[in-house]
């Protein structure tokens, strides 16, 4: 079984996040950057399989030199090998460039299955899998919190409102990891020095053969206009009261007066 | 943990935290090794989620150790917030503040540099990944692995990671690694919790001199572009006085920083006496004096944290060498109180301690014999000429009404000696008088703080903005051994300063009833200060590694 796993590098969502002076994008200096943690889902779940039915586990990922310290540690979980597509032409690409680019790596690699996290904590599109899905022509089924392998067939569990589907379909698929499908692994200090050796390849826009003018901040044919932050957090006020009579009363005096919402 | 087979990884030296002790150490060994063409094989472990993550200081950098170890460090793009270090110094009564128109010698900046502890330890840390040494970041150090009887250390053990709140394993259950290596060179910081280890089997502690420190809690606020602080002359101002008093030892800090941002923070001994005291608060107290206000005025906090200094200098200074092990930096008191900084010596210790290293390799022996080089090393660079001179300057500031200033001022005049040489000095655990019935009565009536969520926020909120975070499902970090103790007898005597002491909310007393209370941790608040296991006056508080990659993450501090 070849699987591929799409990663992304995000920052921490525990990270110092300000708007830079552009007003579109963040400022990067201090943040930390690390595996989508529903990619992270994706990684643990493609070690699961490959370790119940034999096989490789890929991670293929785009950005700037530093999504490799994310691949790196997704091949310290276990993962085999590592594709990273790195150009600056790529850059600021958008969802449906990402996609492309994905898309044209996995064109030219055997595959099985491909698992993705169902959404970047970053731009929160849930996009990009689907668009790859496409481009390949393949099935895809998202937010997924189950899945069960047998012979060229697969059954999935889907979240939908209020409860789960279960959808079957026959491989290669493409699915994307819901919180929930298992519990990720650590990566180990004897699997971070392995890692290290593990084979990882670079790719530009001109190796995967795509058209430069479809890609890159240039060509988003989604911009963003603006970004602002969510409003600050207020600090919790406690209801005083000697009883539940007294603190309804409370509660209702400071609704209708001080913040005038009855 | 039974039936857990543990995996030994082999390293020729191993460095305990990543601060920068530990970096400088690393990156200086490596440099010399490759000089004299030999192969060192290094290992550095950080419990912090990544290099700088949990370093936070004022902070004005001497750059003295930085120019040896990397002589080209502004071309490398070392992370200077402002190398124009112009002093003032003020001392504040409640409303008041009066420039005190001579600060001793020890406190000129000039050709210092304000920088971020956080930031520059990532940066020390870029440098170390490109010189081949092999940094895991997120794995914390919880055993000493010693050799046979105790009289040697052979590296440390990492902790598990995937353990539940009642010790089982989880499904990711990860074991920890033993990390063994020639040489174990220890910087964990402020108190570690492996040197207490290493200093319960192997003495290193001299008897009569106990260590003593500071709780520092500091912010980062960014300043609106109108703000006239912004352009004025002043970059480095220090105060004393209001609102720690003349009887706590301590003072206010205030660096100008780039973007718009300052650094602001309050150090207070944790000798004080008082059970009441609350650093935080009094930090915030701080913030509200006239001549801070007006600054900071229309900012707004981007990130906050706290952590212990141990401040007791050269005579708390442990033995720096054992067979197989170094201490270097704040683990082994290099801090210099009297100049108030410290990242200068620890760098300069942790370099000192890699020629030593290099010795032992070149002789192929690894015991004291040969690390000891690392002691004599400290004892004839600068770091000695700086300490020895300050050598009772903390003692003397512990010292109560003007006999403090006696001492200061003997010991200005007499290169340290003063008038007591050592001045001997308590325990900080000790120092708390038992509260009194009016005390207790005062204390009913609460100062109520306000908050405005932008530039004075809660505790919590706080919590928030430092960044920490802990995997929940975890076994407690905090031991604390009888909270019997704590819900009667501490009750009764100082009415419980853990809940004030510990700046992130981790220690609660709930009242449950008449007479009747129970004391709640919130573990995952901790910004491991470690003022909890230094102050507590009955010594009831441990404070052990959480799993790695818990706690704060600074990144501006």
């Amino acid at each position: 079984m070849d699987i591929v796993v799409l990663v992304k590098q995000v920052p921490d969502t525990e990270s110092l996040i300000q708007i830079a002076g552009d007003g579109v994008s963040i400022k990067t200096d201090d943040l930390k950057w690390v595996i989508n943690p529903y990619d992270e889902f994706a990684v643990e779940e493609a070690l699961r399989i490959r370790e119940a039915q034999g096989g490789t586990v890929t991670i293929l990922s785009m950005g700037p030199a530093k999504t490799v310290e994310a691949i790196r540690t997704a091949l310290a979980m276990g993962a085999d090998k590592g594709i990273h597509i790195n150009d600056p032409i790529a850059e600021g690409s958008d969802s449906l460039g990402i996609s492309k680019l994905l898309a044209a790596v996995l064109k030219k690699i055997p595959f099985d299955l491909i698992i993705a996290g169902m959404r970047a904590v970053d731009g929160d599109n849930y996009q990009v899998a689907s668009a790859v899905a496409e481009f390949l022509g393949i099935p895809q089924i998202t937010q997924v919190t189950k899945q069960e392998i047998t012979g060229k067939k697969i059954r999935l569990n889907q979240v939908v409102e209020g409860g789960v589907a279960v959808i079957e379909a026959d491989l290669p698929v493409l699915f994307t990891a819901q919180r929930g499908l298992n519990e990720p692994r650590y990566a180990s200090l004897p699997g971070i020095m392995k890692a290290k050796k593990k084979p990882l390849e670079i790719k530009t826009v001109g190796d995967l053969g795509v058209d430069a003018g479809q890609v890159g901040v240039k060509n988003r044919k989604v911009k963003i206009a603006a970004l602002k932050l969510p409003p600050t957090r207020k600090s919790v006020m406690m209801i005083k009261g000697e009883d539940p009579a007294a603190l309804a009363a409370n509660l209702v005096h400071k609704l209708h007066e001080e913040a005038k919402v009855i | 943990m039974a039936n857990v087979t543990r995996e030994e990884l082999p390293f020729d030296v191993l460095f305990v935290g990543g601060g920068p002790a530990g970096l400088a150490g690393a990156i200086h060994l490596k440099t010399l090794a490759q000089k004299k063409g030999m192969e060192i094989e290094v290992g550095l472990i950080e419990k912090g989620d990544s290099l700088g993550s949990h370093s936070l200081s004022g902070a004005i950098l001497d750059p003295i150790a930085l120019k040896e170890l990397i002589p080209d460090y502004l071309e490398k793009g070392c992370p200077i917030e402002s190398d124009q270090c112009r002093d003032s110094f003020y001392f504040l009564t409640k409303n008041r503040s009066f420039a005190v128109p001579f600060t001793p010698k020890y406190m000129h900046n000039e050709n210092c540099a304000v920088i971020s502890l956080s930031r520059l330890t990532r940066w020390l840390g870029q440098i170390a990944e490109g010189l081949g040494i092999n940094i895991f970041p997120g794995f914390a150090g919880t055993r000493v692995l010693f050799g046979e009887g105790g009289k040697s250390i052979l590296g440390v053990g990492t902790g598990d990671k995937g353990v539940d709140k009642a010790g089982k394993q989880k499904s990711n259950f990860e074991p920890g690694v033993d990390l063994t290596a020639r040489v174990t060179v220890f910087g964990e910081g402020s108190k570690g919790s492996l040197i207490r280890e290493i200093g319960e089997k192997m003495r290193i502690f001299s008897i009569g001199m106990p260590q003593i420190f500071e709780t520092a809690v500091k912010e980062v606020i960014e300043l609106p572009e109108t703000n006239p602080f912004l352009t004025s002359e002043i970059t480095v101002l220090h105060t004393f006085g209001y609102p720690l008093g003349m009887e706590t030892k301590g003072g206010g800090f205030l660096y100008k920083m780039k973007d718009n941002r300052i650094s602001l923070g309050l150090v207070v001994g944790l000798d004080y006496e008082d059970p009441l005291l609350e650093p935080r608060q009094m930090f915030l107290k701080f913030k509200r004096h006239p001549l801070i206000g007006n600054i900071i005025s229309g900012g707004k906090i981007l990130q906050t944290g706290a952590k212990t200094l141990s401040v007791g200098g050269y005579y708390t200074m442990p033995m720096l060498a054992v067979d197989g092990a170094l201490f270097v930096g704040d683990s082994a008191s290099m801090l210099n109180s009297q100049r108030l900084k410290g990242i200068h010596t620890a760098m300069k210790s942790g370099m000192l301690a890699a020629e030593a290293v290099i010795q032992a390799f070149e002789k192929n022996d690894f015991t004291r014999k040969t690390l000891g080089a690392y002691e004599i090393g400290v004892e004839q660079s600068w770091i000695n000429k700086e300490h020895y001179q300050a050598r009772n300057f903390t003692q003397a500031l512990s010292q109560k009404g003007i006999l403090k200033f006696m001492h200061v001022g003997a010991q200005y005049f007499s290169n340290g000696k003063g008038m007591k040489d050592p001045i001997s000095i308590k325990e900080d655990s000790a120092t708390l008088k038992k509260l009194s019935k009016n005390q207790i009565e005062a204390a009913k009536i609460e100062e109520k703080p306000e908050y405005d969520g932008t530039l004075f926020v809660d505790k919590l909120t706080g919590v928030f903005l430092s960044g920490t975070q802990h995997v929940e499902d975890q076994p407690c970090h905090l031991l604390v051994h009888n909270t019997v103790i704590c819900e009667t007898q501490c009750y009764e005597e100082f009415r419980n300063p853990c809940t004030r002491f510990c700046p992130a909310q981790v220690y609660e007393i709930v009242e449950e009833g008449p007479d009747q209370r129970r004391l709640v941790l919130n573990p995952s608040n901790c910004l491991h200060c470690k003022t909890c296991e230094i102050k507590d006056p009955y010594k009831n508080i441990t404070w052990t590694c959480p799993e790695g990659g818990g706690g704060p993450k600074y990144s501006i501090v």
